[in-house]
């Protein structure tokens, strides 16, 4: 079979291998929509428990909600995208960030502990910053990293704020990291996964 | 004169070769995918495909999700095995110097 191949062609072979294994690595879902559909549920919650008389349910139903959409709209894109240890690996992080953090701030608003809006700005910023900045470690993706650091100083911010001030923060890190980033990101990731190499037999 | 390195047919086909590589990067993929990253047709895919998992390079599951149906490939042990035999023989055809035509 080896006898005869042209070095071109063999090499033509060693960059086919080489782009197509790049190819399936580096190829991930595009979350963009997950983002903005986040980020407007935290708006939704915000005004509901904000105007509404029955605003202890505002948080808990619109984060299930959101949930169960993501899910629902995860899974009827599953089949256009290859599962990767990648996409697993940041799945991982924001799947364990949102229980961790619906589980605490049920807890604490059961509890009758979250009277303070600068408490519940601050764990939220810091935990979505953890998320935003372990994601961008390993997407080595620089602009979400920008995400965890406006979330880390929204984290530290709020701290030294009035209350209303500290949801003023809040909703402009929102604003910024959820839905002006998941524009860009459903933007960007558009054009990004289509294939390069024709490999015809 | 060293003995020249037999390459595996069922490997070196231009679109099996792709096949392979795009699945040793993933856990799994969907038939769909595979389509849009080779640019082939589903007939000449599901082919070559057939090809892979007769050799025991590739496994699929098929199922159904939301009504329409999934088929799932994924590399083997053989499969990861057999790329890495390809590639290694390969390189040693292309370091044996400027062979060309063997």
């Amino acid at each position: 079979m080896s006898d005869h191949l042209s070095e071109q062609e063999l090499r033509e072979r060693l960059n086919l291998i080489e782009s197509m294994i790049a190819e399936g690595r580096r190829h991930t879902q595009n979350w963009g929509w997950a983002f903005i559909l986040w980020g407007v549920a935290y708006y939704v919650a915000m005004g509901w428990s904000a105007w509404s008389s029955s605003s202890w349910w505002a948080w808990p139903v619109t984060m299930v909600a959101a949930a169960g959409i993501t899910i629902a709209i995860a899974s009827s894109k599953a089949g256009d995208h290859p599962r990767t240890t990648l996409g697993r690996g940041v799945g991982s992080i924001w799947i364990a960030s949102g229980v961790s953090m619906f589980v605490l701030f049920l807890a604490l608003s059961m509890s009758g502990r979250l009277t303070d809006p600068r408490l519940f700005a601050a764990i939220a910023s810091a935990m979505l910053g953890t998320a935003n900045g372990a994601s961008a470690i390993l997407l080595r993706w620089r602009l979400q990293m920008g995400c965890a650091i406006v979330w880390w100083a929204a984290a530290v911010a709020v701290c030294f704020v009035t209350g209303t001030q500290s949801i003023v923060v809040f909703l402009l890190a929102i604003f910024l990291c959820q839905i002006v980033f998941g524009i860009y990101g459903a933007i960007a990731g558009a054009g990004k996964n289509k294939p390069r190499i024709p490999a015809h037999a | 004169m060293p003995e020249l390195p037999e390459l595996d047919p069922v490997v070196h086909g231009r679109l099996r070769l792709a096949l392979l590589s795009l699945l040793s990067g993933v856990d799994q993929a969907e038939f769909t995918w595979l389509r849009a990253r080779t640019e082939s047709t589903d007939g000449n895919l599901g082919a070559q495909l057939l090809k892979l998992e007769q050799a025991g390079y590739v496994t699929v599951e098929k199922k159904f999700v939301s009504r329409k149906p999934q088929s799932l490939y994924r590399i083997t042990e053989a499969g990861r095995h057999a790329l890495a035999e390809y590639v290694r023989s390969l390189k040693q055809l292309l370091s044996l110097g400027p062979p060309v035509e063997l």
